[in-house]
């Protein structure tokens, strides 16, 4: 199957339509950005505190907003979180004043006492909530199965590996809903079931993650993460000049990649999407990608430039990309069936992650073609008609054109 | 099939077996440390741990503390001023008031019988780390930078180790507890599901203190200080009780400034229950501790001692007889309490306080359910790559799959021997590798369809579409590499494992792409004497 069979698309023809299409997507990513919504930076970079619960039951938001408040948090933002029959919210607490609070146990604290299930009384052990060593601690003192006596068992190793069991029971179900679900706990006995219902409960709640960033730590976040990127974009700079050798090249490709970064970051802003550390992640791949993309271009052009054969810039540069054409739409395709993969089935981290691939992908492709090489092009069509404007003025004689086209060669290296 | 391209098959199969054999000896090497009860691990249990799991996949905690190094200096402030103290006292000098305008810095008033002569050999002698300055008849003090800066290093240093002793006693698989820049800490412990007591853990100070009652217990401050005339002794401090569960209002005791003994004396403690119920710890001394404890409470039978954990009072039994070499600690205490109270006291005292900057902690549910998530949006990933490069490229797509299917496994093995920790940003890593890993084959495969396009003849076209894509390939792998190389330096956590990930898969993916899809060619194509037709 062939897409492309020696296409000849005059690619370059379009260059000023698609430059103006470019600053006009620049341009709506910056609105978005500075005049719009802004930048929504996550915990990672805007500090505070974010927990992931599951619930036992559909939760009432509304409900779930006025336990809060009464915590005295400050303010609080709930929100559900993955696949509503899940029953996950997603709580973001603000950075506390006061130094020294655990904000996530104070949250989950709150939580607890404003939804207590029947049957939750302070001496019962919530078992959504119990690890391993506690649970195991508060069954080797009941001994349920009655083997303190017995010469070959040790208790706490015995009840230690059943609390093992009935926590890894609780991960892989992802919640005990009743205490009707401990009858199905494998490899439990019965004695020790009738005592985890006579003296457990099953918690309103599963914790599901919980972060807690600090000021001093967001702010170097932040940091490292403008570093990371401004450092791999001078590394893809000091990459293609040494590669190339051509400064026009490599100006080109660093504009394309700033074009890709900026119009991804603007369209998620647009979109309302997090800012966070995973997404600058997904940022510095792309960086990697548009480079990538350019480089396979430009290494064409070069390539096409060592034939002998006399041929405008522009028009190697429009052989190059309709060569490299299917490669390119298969290479851009291929990646982006595996982040649609990931968009639709990784999650909610990898969602975002994917989401700014796709984008990237799209804009990359199109920025190698569009931006890279059209700037290579407009760079030495400028150069070349200054000198022609220039030279004469200087000299009173005309110069004889072999003479701007053996210096236009000797600039391709 | 000819010399070479025996040889290239050979090296094929070494380097994957070795990948494959690498990784499952990891496994086994991580199943058996965690490895608890009789027996051995057995293959799949090894097959699954091949790989180390972040704590985003595994679950666990994640923390970043501050050691508060200024509590350091001050502590070594004040242990300054009350050894210069014991000191004049000894050779008779007359010291005035003593006063502490700042953290790291103490003044004593001269009074006009004082020799300051004498007080300079003391200060020499005793007090080398600290500038002295006088004006308006008093003495500052200063500690010196450079003593600073070294108490302030120490006392991070001391704090890693303190930390590290806790967590070993408290029993965690795997820990990680790493200084990070000059005054921070990084910990983080795997599978740990309950991480409110852990925090307290590695955050209670756990100074304790013996010190004789002078009064006390009053709710009234005054009230205590009246039998001194209402004023404070020099010798005596206000202790506040500590609070327990119900209790509203404040009580205090009046102490000897002086410990008898402090937690550097002990030599072990653990829970205890007592006969009237309720748990407790006691405690052991070691022989200079005992030695003091004896004396102490030998010459102070019938008064009481007050038992003071980070500056507040847990309890104050009565001196019934001489106590030679052991206490304990009573108070209101849950078992858990009592068990890591025993257990901070063995593991020994912070030298400064901690503040928390970062704590992420993921639980073993979100874990499992991640893992779940990347592994099916992986195989899909996949599967989508698979059948495309199938039907563009037919016979040939099926090179580039296996080459793929290489790259995978090679990647899984790669990771296992560098001891490389997967994330869920990893997993993303992984199969975007896998998309760039196409990008070397849709490259080659274009060139050979642009060869044979050319006219060439089909091993011709091979052997150049080889050759020509050589140099791209290098190069979009070396410009994902670079990215990924600023990701890893300034990347945290799961971003570094998703940095870590894509440079062996690039690694990888240049030498699958190159070598191996290539030499699968030469086993097609290679012993027949004529080609009519490439599958491409």
């Amino acid at each position: 199957m062939e897409l492309f069979r020696q296409t000849n698309i005059d690619f370059l023809r379009y260059k000023w339509i698609a430059i103006g299409a470019s600053w006009l997507m620049i341009a709506l990513g910056l609105f978005a950005i500075f005049v719009q919504k802004g930048l929504k930076f996550g915990i990672d970079f805007a500090g505070g505190t974010q927990i992931a619960v599951r619930f036992t039951q559909r939760p009432d938001l509304d409900h779930l907003r006025k336990v809060l408040d009464a915590a005295n948090l400050g303010d609080t933002g709930i929100q559900r979180y993955e696949d509503p029959s899940k029953n996950e919210v997603l709580i973001r607490v603000q950075q506390q004043k006061r130094e020294g609070r655990d904000v996530s146990h104070d949250v989950q604290d709150a939580l607890r006492s404003g939804l207590a299930p029947p049957g939750a009384a302070p001496s019962k052990l919530d078992l959504n909530r119990e690890g391993r060593d506690s649970l195991g601690g508060r069954l080797t003192a009941a001994d349920p199965d009655h083997v303190s006596g017995r010469p070959d068992v040790v208790p706490a190793d015995y009840y230690g590996k059943i609390a093992e069991r009935i926590i890894a029971y609780r991960s892989a179900a992802g919640i005990f809903r009743s205490t009707a679900d401990f009858d199905r706990l494998p490899d439990v006995s019965a004695t020790v079931k009738s005592w985890l219902k006579a003296n457990c409960f099953a918690g309103p709640f599963v914790l599901l993650s919980a972060e807690n960033v600090g000021p001093q730590v967001g702010a170097d976040l932040r940091k490292k993460a403008l570093l990371a990127v401004v450092w791999s974009i001078g590394g893809m700079l000091a990459y293609i000049a040494i590669r190339f050798r051509s400064f026009p090249f490599g100006v080109g490709a660093v504009v394309a990649l700033i074009h890709d970064t900026l119009i991804t970051v603007g369209l998620l802003a647009l979109m309302g999407r997090e800012f966070n550390l995973v997404v600058v992640a997904a940022l510095l791949t792309l960086v990697g990608y548009s480079v990538n993309d350019t480089v396979v271009v430009y290494d064409r052009v070069r390539e096409n430039q060592r034939t002998p054969k006399k041929e405008a810039l522009e028009s190697v540069i429009n052989r190059s990309i309709n060569q490299t054409l299917s490669r390119t739409v298969l290479t851009s395709g291929a990646t982006m069936l595996v982040c649609v993969a990931l968009f639709f089935l990784g999650g909610e981290v990898l969602n975002t992650f994917a989401l700014a691939l796709i984008i990237g992908i799209i804009v990359g492709t199109y920025s190698s073609i569009y931006v890279a090489a059209a700037i290579v092009v407009i760079w030495k069509d400028l150069r070349t008609r200054r000198k022609l404007q220039v030279v004469p003025a200087i000299r009173p004689a005309p110069p004889p054109p072999p003479a701007a086209a053996r210096k236009k060669k000797s600039g391709r290296r | 099939m000819s010399k070479r391209v025996r040889w290239r098959v050979v090296l094929i199969v070494l380097v994957v077996a070795g990948m494959i054999t690498g990784y499952i000896a990891m496994g086994y090497a991580n199943a058996r440390r965690e490895w608890i009860g009789p027996g051995k691990p057995s293959l799949s249990e090894a097959l699954r741990k091949g790989v180390k799991l972040g704590l985003d996949l595994r679950g666990g905690i994640h923390l970043v503390l501050q050691v508060n190094t200024a509590d350091a200096v001050k502590a070594e402030r004040d242990d300054a001023a009350e050894q210069l103290q014991t000191q004049a006292r000894e050779q008779g000098l007359t010291l005035g008031a003593v006063e502490f305008p700042n953290e790291r810095a103490f003044s004593v008033a001269v009074t006009p019988t004082t020799d300051e002569k004498k007080l300079e050999e003391t200060v020499k002698r005793f007090l080398p780390d600290w500038t002295v300055s006088t004006a308006g008849g008093k003495w500052i003090f200063t500690l010196k930078d450079l003593a600073r800066r070294q108490m302030e290093d120490n006392s991070v240093s001391q704090a890693v180790e303190t930390i590290r002793n806790r967590i070993d006693e408290f029993g965690v698989a795997e820990p990680l507890i790493a200084r990070q820049g000059s005054d921070r800490i990084l910990v983080q412990l795997p599978g740990i599901d309950d991480p409110k007591r852990v925090k307290d853990l590695i955050k209670s100070t756990a100074f304790l203190e013996l010190k004789l009652v002078d009064s006390g217990p009053s709710a009234d401050r005054n009230a205590l200080l009246s039998t001194h005339g209402g004023q404070l002794p020099p010798n005596l401090e206000l202790v506040e009780m500590a609070a327990t569960a119900g209790q509203r209002e404040q009580t205090w005791y009046l102490v000897q400034k002086s410990a008898v003994i402090t937690g550097r004396d002990l030599k072990n403690a653990r829970p205890t229950q007592r006969q009237l119920g309720g748990n407790a710890v006691s405690f052991f001394l070691n022989a200079a501790g005992a030695e003091k404890f004896a004396k102490a409470t030998g010459e102070n039978v019938g008064k009481q001692l007050a038992i003071i954990l980070d500056h507040r009072v847990k309890s104050a039994p009565t001196i019934n007889e001489r106590i030679h070499d052991q206490g304990e600690i009573s108070g209101s205490f849950t078992p858990e309490e009592a068990n890591d109270l025993a257990l901070v006291l063995r593991a020994g005292a912070l030298p400064a306080g901690l503040t928390y900057l970062e704590e992420r902690t993921v639980g073993p549910s979100l874990g499992l359910d991640s893992i779940r998530k990347g592994v099916s949006a992986s195989v899909a990933g996949a599967l989508f790559v698979f059948v495309a490069m199938t039907v563009y490229y037919r016979l040939s797509g099926l090179n580039a799959v296996l080459a793929l299917i290489l790259n995978a496994v090679m990647l899984l093995g790669a990771m296992a021997l560098f001891n490389a920790t997967l994330t869920l940003p990893g997993i993303a890593g992984f199969i975007l590798t896998i998309g760039m890993a196409v990008d070397s084959n849709v490259l080659i495969f274009e060139r050979i369809r642009e060869e044979l396009r050319g006219g060439r003849a089909p091993k011709t076209a091979i052997e150049n579409g080889f050759s020509k894509a050589f140099a791209t390939i290098i190069d979009t792998h070396l410009t994902v590499i670079i990215s990924a190389i600023f990701l890893f330096q300034f990347g945290t956590g799961p971003v570094k494992g998703f940095a870590v990930t894509l440079i062996l898969g690039l690694l990888i993916s240049i030498f699958t792409a190159v070598f191996v899809s290539h030499t699968i060619f030469e086993l097609t194509y290679g012993r027949r004497q004529h080609i009519d037709a490439l599958s491409i």
